[in-house]
């Protein structure tokens, strides 16, 4: 991102979104997280990919879902999204790719604001993992896999090319199984092709909401090994939404941590580890140190 | 490989017209392709109803006299005029009839004055045969500029009947002496006579008649139970061919409660105007048929099977009123014949009313998909409104069949359309609830990851939601061909002809053979139909959604 929109670098600057509330009652606050803040993003020097300035999710219903979430997540990092069932994950990762629409504040993706950003546009540049993989039962793999790149309108040689290419990273043999159809698959080599087609357009940024959740502990094990590797290989911006805390710390470089609406720290695996912002990390962690892995 | 990454282009952006199309689509466009050639191709042999004004309808009600003096009508008018006929015969009963004659739907129909006075007018029953039709007459043209011909010579009314042996031993003769010995006898009557005011209400009350025990029985029943002894009393029509071949003595209506049933052709005026040489063809039968001669004729068509074609034309040889060169090839079919022989020897007659039977019902049916399905997308789109609307068409389904076809009556006429059309109605509801459901359930994850992914709502329509919703629209499908199938029966009832026909004939003559000729045939049309349909709801299935292999 070459240019950014002045209040976009504004808050950037000024690390909008470790920012504790001016309004909160600063001991009691579950806002509240340790200030590792600004200088460490000055440091860095790397622009958002995301960010969300003010966001909060009312529903209908009167319930708030998210309120008042202060986020971002850089070019190039991955971020775990961490939180019990019920505590705004999906919801925050729908408001990125306008699945939703925050009832107040801006989401920003790549520096615009996405309200402005055409949402099929805006999607397709945006890679998306189901939990359940969400693969269309009457596609091959094949099919299912260029989905986005056929959306976008690629010649055929090219979406051959990019399935030949992906399928291997992913450890899957595109011999195989492009032509089969997804129950004919097993559980992993499911969530492995949403994966690659989450990839295949080759968007700067991918939302994966529990990719892994459903499998069994060996296979999950399996995918988060070759997740490392594709994300090394990569280098893409991804928001990994997980209610295992010992897969956020395999794989986030950085770590938010959510309850009912709220973010409680943000932070490396570190950062978390030996400063816990709020009694409730704080029994996370313990948590983890009790049942690693 | 890469032919597939070429055919999901296509289905994805419909518009890229140089890319092949996939094997599902190809699919899809050949199966309606056929259907829609097949059901042309019935509906242009189908007679809809849209008559040159030189052609005369006779209508008849759905018994066998009523079919008879209609056929003696229609044959006199091809005779002796340049006309040409039209047969809607076996309408359901004075009603559908009557408002079909008023409503310009068919010309003409044979009717009795009695009914005319009391059915159709609703007035109290009258005793006079001459005030009677008199009276009629006047109110008709007055009315509906309708006429009532010179009467045709017999009257086919109301009688009460006993066994000869019985009536001896009873010492019975009239209806009054009946009153003494009516607590001790069992009286078989048929359904509509016990419900008319001139039938069983009014007989109780003008005599002061009490019976032991009163039984609803089915017309040939009746005579085989009175015959047997099992019921000692029952009700008649004078005219019924069976007493002339049981020994029964009609007890007299010495208080002329019974009123006079003339029978007379009932004719619109304004057709009359147009042709005034029907009135004359039509009064060449006026006296012409006496009681005993129209008990013959009736009883050779009811107990010995003969076509009432055939009857009408010696009746009217008879009369000398046409020629030799009208003799039609007929077969008379011995009703103690075994069945299959029965049916091989009506082959061509049954597979010109399965034609009829399929017509009625895939155009019923092509109808029902033609408009349930588009509604369902907009419904799916709308949810709002959706369980109304659903609910409302469900309603359709409750109104009796019956009840349905004779409202579709004044609308439509009687013959094919108004079958056709009462047939489209029955079809949506399954038809329209499963487009609805199918698309709305059609997997949630699935819809909300294409989303997701990019994909407009269109795009999610035409790639996932239909093609996974397909073989929920196709098992509605199949429910509506079923049903459509077994309703089209009842379009003889209305002259839409089909495998209706011989069922509803064969009712009337209790003859099991000619109902089975229908109704066998009906049911494997239905199954054959479902079969065929299980099938293509097998075709349409996505591949990717069959059980692994
Ligand atoms: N469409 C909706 N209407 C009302 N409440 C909702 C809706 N979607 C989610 N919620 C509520 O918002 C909260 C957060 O949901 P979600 O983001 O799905 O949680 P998570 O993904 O962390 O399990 C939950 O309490 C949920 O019940
Ligand atoms: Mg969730």
């Amino acid at each position: 991102m070459a240019s950014l929109p002045s209040r976009t670098l504004l808050s950037w600057l000024w690390g909008v979104p470790q920012q504790v509330h001016q309004d909160d009652d600063a001991s009691s606050s579950p806002q509240r997280f340790s200030v590792t803040p600004r200088i460490k993003e000055l440091v860095h020097m790397k622009p958002w990919a995301i960010e969300t300035q003010h966001v909060s999710k009312q529903f209908p219903n009167g319930a708030y879902a998210l309120r008042d979430i202060e986020w971002g997540v850089q070019e190039g990092e991955t971020m775990a999204l961490i939180g019990e069932s019920g505590s705004g994950k999906t919801t925050l990762l729908r408001l990125l790719n306008r699945l939703a629409e925050p009832t107040d504040g801006i989401v920003f993706i790549q520096g615009k604001p996405a309200c402005s950003q055409d949402p099929i546009q805006l999607r397709r540049r945006l890679g998306y993992v189901p939990q359940d993989g969400g693969l269309f039962p009457h596609w091959t793999i094949n099919q299912n896999v260029c989905l986005v790149p056929q959306l976008l309108g690629w010649t055929p040689i090219r979406q051959l090319e990019q399935v030949t290419k992906l399928l291997p990273l992913l450890n899957l043999d595109p011999a195989q199984i492009a032509e089969r159809y997804p129950t004919e698959l097993s559980g992993g080599q499911r969530q492995r092709v949403a994966v690659a087609r989450a990839l295949a357009a080759d968007p700067p940024i991918v939302l994966l909401d529990e990719p892994f959740g459903a499998l069994d502990p060996l296979t999950r094990h399996d995918l988060q090994d070759q997740f490392l590797s594709l994300k090394t290989r990569l280098q893409k911006t991804m928001v990994l939404i997980t209610h295992d805390m010992s897969e956020a710390f395999r794989l986030g470089d950085r770590i938010t941590i959510l309850k009912e609406g709220h973010i409680h720290q943000i932070g490396t695996p570190q950062e978390l580890l030996h400063s816990p912002a709020t009694p409730y990390v704080d029994s996370l962690i313990q948590h983890y140190h009790a049942h690693p892995g | 490989m890469s032919i597939r990454l070429f055919s999901i282009i296509t289905l994805i952006q419909g518009d890229k017209k140089e890319m092949p199309t996939p094997r599902s689509r190809q699919r899809t466009g050949r199966i309606f392709t056929g259907i829609m050639v097949g059901l042309l191709g019935l509906l242009s042999s189908l007679s809809l109803p849209a008559w040159p004004s030189d052609t005369i309808v006779v209508g008849s009600k759905n018994f066998m006299e009523s079919r008879l003096l209609a056929e003696m009508f229609a044959q006199l008018i091809e005779a002796r005029t340049e006309l040409t006929v039209t047969r809607r015969l076996g309408l359901a009963g004075t009603q559908v009839c009557f408002e079909a004659l008023r409503t310009g739907a068919i010309d003409l129909y044979p009717e009795y004055t009695g009914t005319g006075l009391v059915t159709i007018l609703n007035e109290p029953p009258m005793h006079d045969r001459v005030s009677v039709l008199n009276h009629v007459r006047k109110e008709f043209l007055h009315r509906w500029d309708i006429w009532w011909m010179a009467p045709l010579g017999f009257e086919n009314s109301y009688a009460l009947a006993l066994r000869r042996d019985r009536a001896q031993t009873l010492g019975l003769r009239t209806i009054s002496d009946l009153v003494r010995v009516a607590p001790q006898l069992k009286a078989g009557f048929g359904y509509e006579f016990i419900q008319r005011q001139d039938g069983l209400v009014g007989l109780t009350e003008s005599y002061g008649l009490q019976f032991q025990n009163v039984i609803g029985m089915q017309q040939t029943l009746k005579y085989q139970a009175t015959d047997k002894g099992d019921i000692d009393l029952l009700d008649v029509y004078t005219t019924d061919g069976r007493l002339a071949v049981y020994d029964f003595v009609v007890l007299e209506d010495d208080h002329h409660f019974f009123p006079p049933y003339e029978a007379a052709a009932l004719v619109r005026g304004k057709i009359l105007k147009r042709h005034p040489e029907l009135g004359n063809v039509i009064s060449l039968l006026t006296n012409a048929v006496d009681p005993p001669r129209m008990r013959e004729l009736n009883l050779r068509i009811q107990e010995q099977g003969e076509l009432v074609s055939q009857v009408a034309h010696d009746a009217l040889r008879t009369l000398d009123l046409v020629g030799d060169n009208h003799v039609r090839s007929v077969t008379i079919v011995e009703s103690s014949d075994s069945f299959l022989p029965y049916l091989w020897s009506k082959r061509s007659d049954l597979t010109m009313r399965t034609g009829e039977h399929l017509g009625l019902s895939g155009l019923g049916l092509f109808l029902g998909i033609l408009i349930a399905i588009p509604l369902g997308l907009i419904l799916e789109q709308w949810r709002k409104g959706a369980e109304t609307i659903i609910r409302i068409v469900g309603m359709l389904q409750t109104i009796p069949s019956i009840a349905l076809l004779a409202f579709m009556i004044p609308i439509f006429g009687v013959g094919a359309l108004p079958a056709i059309m009462a047939l489209w109605m029955y079809s949506l509801f399954p038809i329209l609830r499963n487009t609805y459901s199918g698309l709305r359930d059609a997997a949630p994850n699935v819809v909300e990851t294409g989303r997701a992914l990019g994909m407009t709502e269109w795009q999610i329509l035409r790639a996932i939601r239909l093609p996974l919703a397909a073989p929920t629209i196709m098992a509605g499908i199949r429910t509506s061909a079923i049903w459509t199938v077994g309703t089209a029966t009842l379009a003889a009832f209305i002259g839409a002809g089909g495998l209706g026909v011989p069922i509803v004939a064969g009712l009337q003559l209790a003859d099991t053979n000619l109902i089975l000729s229908g109704a066998l045939p009906a049911t494997v049309l239905a199954l054959t139909v479902d079969g065929f349909l299980g099938r293509v709801e097998q075709w349409v299935r996505p591949r990717g959604l069959e059980p692994v292999r």
